[in-house]
C-alpha cells in the first residue's frame, strides 16, 4: 500500500490548510506554537486573504514563523512587532495585519510598544502566546511567570518579594478604547482548539474591519521549559495557568 | 507655511521645516518620530501641513524613538519611502533599530540634528555624533551613508538626495546635521513635487516587499536572522560588497580655494562654514588656506585627502566635538603631512578667528 492509497478522496476526512507549508517545525514536542499555526493558516486561507496578509514575527521560539505560512512576514526587533504591524496598517489600510508575540516579547521587552499600539487602537490583531516562561533562550522566568513556578532564572521559584506578581497584560489592555477585542483562549483540548480558531477569525475580521485592536492570548505549554511531558504540561497548565489566567472573552465590542 | 509655493520660488525657513517639506515633495510614505530638541520643527511643520490630505503620507507622533524606528522599519519592508528624526540622545535609542534595517537591507532616512552630550547634554549645537554615526553605532559590522548639510538650502536637498540613495543601495541613510543648521531660518528653494509610488511601482521597484504574497511568487520575508554561521558570513559579505561600492560611486564633497592651499581646513556642517571666513581672514593675512568640505561623511572623501597630502603642508579638522572626524583624515592622509585638530565642545560653537588663531598655532606656527 503507497500514500495515494491512503489518502484518496474516499478516505479524506482533513487536509492541511495550504497556506501552512510543508518545512519541518522546530517547535518541541507538546509545543503549543503549531496548533496556533496551523489555526492561523486556517483561518487565512478561509478567509482568502494569503495576497492581502502582513504578520510580524517576533523574537522567541516563534522568530521562525516565518517558515510555516506561506504569507509575507516582516521579523521584528524583540518587542517591537506592534510599531511595525502600526506602520504597515496604516500605510497599507486593506491589508490584513497581525503580530505574533510570546510573553517575553509583548509584555516585558515590548510592553510599551504593545500598550501604546493598543490605545493608539491600530487596526492590528495580536495574537499573543503566553507560556509563562521564556522557551527560546532556555527556560528563564518570564513576566507571566506564576508565583512559586520555577525557572533557569528563578530556580526556587518565583517569588513576590523578588520578581513582583504575574502580569495579566490582556486583562490590562482590555481596559483601553483602543482596543475592541480581547479574549484568553487555550488549544489543549479538540473544543479549546475551536474556540480559539474562533476568536482568531474575530480578531482578523475585526482588522479588516478597522474596529480597533484584537488581542487573542493562547495560554500554552512549553514541555522543554516547564521540564514536563506533553500529556503532563497540559494536566498543569489546565490546573495551574488557568485559574491566573481565565479562559473567555475579556471584551467583545 | 502652505506646502503648495510655486517651483522655484525663493521661501525663508528654518532647517528643521526645509526637511519636513522636502519629505511632502519627494513622495515619502511616513514619517515617524518622537519630540526632542532642537528638530522637533520637522514634526511640528508635517502635522501643520497635514500631507495626509494632500499626498496620502502618513505621519505618525510614536511613544519613543524605539517605536519610531521600528515603524520605520515596518513601513521600509513595504516598499515605503519611510522616515524618522531625532536628536542625539533619540538617536540612541535608535541604534538599535538602525542595525536591523541595515541588516534587513531595508531602505529609509533617518534625520539627527545633533545637540551636545553625553547623557542629557545639552540642546546647544554639536557634531559630536560623527563616530555613532559612520562608524556603525549600533551592533554588528553595518554602514549607514551620511549626508552633512551646511545650509538650509541643503537641508532640503539632502532630504531628497538621501532617499535616492537609500532606495539604490537598500540601506539606511542619515542626514546628520548641528543644531544651527536645524534651527537658523535661510532662502531655500524647495524640491519640486514628486508623486508617492503607486502599489504598482511599488512591486516593480522593490520586488522584495511584503504587499501580501500574490499568487506569483513565493513569501516575501523581511528578516536579518540567519542562525546558521555560514549564511551570516554571506549577508556580511553582501552589505559589505555593497559599502564598497557606495565607497566607490557616492563620494561628494566641496573644495573652497584649495588649488593654491599651503594648509587646509577640513570641517563638515556648521563648522565648515565658520571655516569658510577663517579661510577669507587668513588669505587677508597672505596665508593661503583651503577648505574641504565633507558633504558625505560615509562615504568619507578618503582619496581625494589623500591627494591633497602631497600638496599641501597641514591640515586641521575643525569639529564641534572632541576630535572624531580627524581620525579619518589622518587615516587618509597616512602621515605625509601634520593633521591637527581644534575642537569646541558642548554646545559651544567656535569662532572664524578663534580656528585662525588655531591654526596659527597648531599648524603655522
Amino acid at each position: 500500500m503507497n500514500i495515494a492509497d491512503i489518502i484518496n478522496p474516499a478516505n479524506l476526512v482533513y487536509e492541511k490548510t495550504k497556506v501552512m507549508n510543508d518545512t519541518p517545525m522546530h517547535y518541541c514536542p507538546g509545543c503549543s506554537h503549531g496548533v496556533v499555526h496551523k489555526l492561523i493558516g486556517e483561518v487565512i486561507s478561509e478567509m482568502d486573504m494569503q495576497d492581502k496578509t502582513i504578520a510580524i514575527a517576533p523574537v522567541g521560539c516563534a522568530v521562525f514563523a516565518y517558515k510555516y505560512l506561506d504569507i509575507d512576514w516582516q521579523q521584528a526587533a524583540h518587542g517591537r512587532a506592534p510599531a511595525l504591524a502600526t506602520a504597515v496598517k496604516r500605510l497599507l489600510p486593506d491589508r490584513l495585519v497581525f503580530t505574533y508575540q510570546g510573553d517575553g516579547d509583548l509584555a516585558a521587552i515590548g510592553t510599551a510598544e504593545t500598550i501604546h499600539a493598543c490605545n493608539r487602537g491600530e487596526n492590528i490583531a495580536i495574537i499573543f502566546i503566553n507560556n509563562g516562561i521564556y522557551g527560546m533562550t532556555g527556560g528563564q522566568m518570564a513576566p507571566t511567570t506564576l508565583i512559586g513556578m520555577k525557572s533557569s532564572t528563578s530556580p526556587a521559584g518565583r517569588t513576590v518579594p523578588l520578581a513582583g506578581n504575574p502580569l495579566d497584560i490582556t486583562k490590562l489592555l482590555a481596559q483601553l478604547d483602543g482596543v475592541c477585542y480581547a479574549a484568553r483562549h487555550a488549544v489543549h483540548t479538540v473544543a479549546a482548539v475551536r474556540k480559539t480558531k474562533k476568536a482568531i477569525q474575530l480578531a482578523f475580521e475585526n482588522s479588516m474591519n478597522n474596529k480597533g485592536t484584537s488581542i487573542v492570548e493562547v495560554v500554552s505549554t512549553c514541555s522543554s521549559g516547564w521540564k514536563m511531558t506533553p500529556a503532563d504540561s497540559n494536566d498543569w497548565m489546565v490546573e495551574n495557568m488557568f485559574p491566573a489566567y481565565p479562559m473567555g472573552d475579556l471584551k467583545n465590542e | 507655511m502652505s506646502n503648495k509655493n510655486q517651483d522655484n520660488e525663493i521661501l525663508l525657513m528654518k532647517g528643521n521645516e526645509a526637511i519636513a517639506h522636502a519629505a511632502i515633495r519627494c513622495g515619502c510614505d511616513g514619517y515617524f518620530g518622537y519630540p526632542i530638541t532642537p528638530q522637533s520643527e520637522i514634526m511640528e511643520t508635517l502635522m501643520d501641513l497635514e500631507p495626509w490630505n494632500t499626498t496620502g503620507m502618513v505621519v505618525l507622533q510614536a511613544e519613543s524613538e524605539t517605536s519610531s524606528i521600528n515603524m520605520v522599519y515596518g513601513a521600509a519592508g513595504c516598499g515605503k519611502k519611510a522616515m524618522t528624526s531625532s536628536s542625539s540622545p533619540g538617536i540612541s535609542l535608535m541604534q538599535e533599530g538602525m542595525s536591523y534595517l541595515a541588516a534587513a537591507e531595508l531602505p529609509c532616512v533617518i534625520v539627527n540634528v545633533m545637540r551636545g552630550g553625553p547623557g542629557l547634554g545639552t540642546i546647544q549645537p554639536s557634531q559630536a555624533d560623527y563616530f555613532q554615526t559612520v562608524k556603525g553605532g549600533g551592533h554588528g559590522d553595518y554602514k549607514v551613508i551620511t549626508l552633512a548639510p551646511a545650509s538650509v538650502q541643503e537641508m532640503a536637498d539632502h532630504t531628497v538626495m538621501a532617499f535616492e540613495l537609500a532606495f539604490k543601495y537598500r540601506t539606511p541613510a542619515m542626514v546628520l546635521v548641528d543644531g544651527i543648521i536645524g534651527q537658523m531660518m535661510e532662502k531655500v528653494i524647495l524640491p519640486p513635487y514628486k508623486p508617492r509610488w503607486t502599489e504598482e511601482e511599488i512591486k516593480k521597484n522593490t520586488p522584495w516587499a511584503t504587499l501580501g504574497k500574490s499568487a506569483d511568487r513565493g513569501p516575501n520575508i523581511i528578516n536579518s536572522l540567519r542562525l546558521e554561521a555560514y549564511e551570516m558570513e554571506e549577508l556580511n559579505n553582501t552589505l559589505q560588497g555593497r559599502y564598497r561600492e557606495i565607497e566607490k560611486n557616492e563620494v561628494i564633497f566641496e573644495e573652497i580655494n584649495c588649488e593654491d592651499a599651503d594648509y587646509l581646513l577640513v570641517a563638515f556642517g556648521i563648522s565648515a562654514r565658520i571655516c569658510q571666513k577663517t579661510v577669507e581672514l587668513a588669505r587677508m593675512e597672505g596665508i593661503k588656506v583651503g577648505l574641504i568640505r565633507p558633504i558625505t561623511l560615509f562615504p568619507f572623501p578618503t582619496q581625494v585627502l589623500k591627494q591633497y597630502a602631497e600638496k599641501v603642508k597641514g591640515m586641521l579638522s575643525i569639529e564641534m566635538n572632541a576630535g572624531q572626524m580627524v581620525e579619518d583624515i589622518r587615516l587618509a592622509v597616512n602621515g605625509r603631512v601634520p593633521v591637527e585638530f581644534y575642537g569646541r565642545m558642548g554646545g559651544i560653537v567656535p569662532s572664524p578667528n578663534e580656528v585662525f588663531e588655531a591654526l596659527k598655532t597648531k599648524l603655522i606656527k
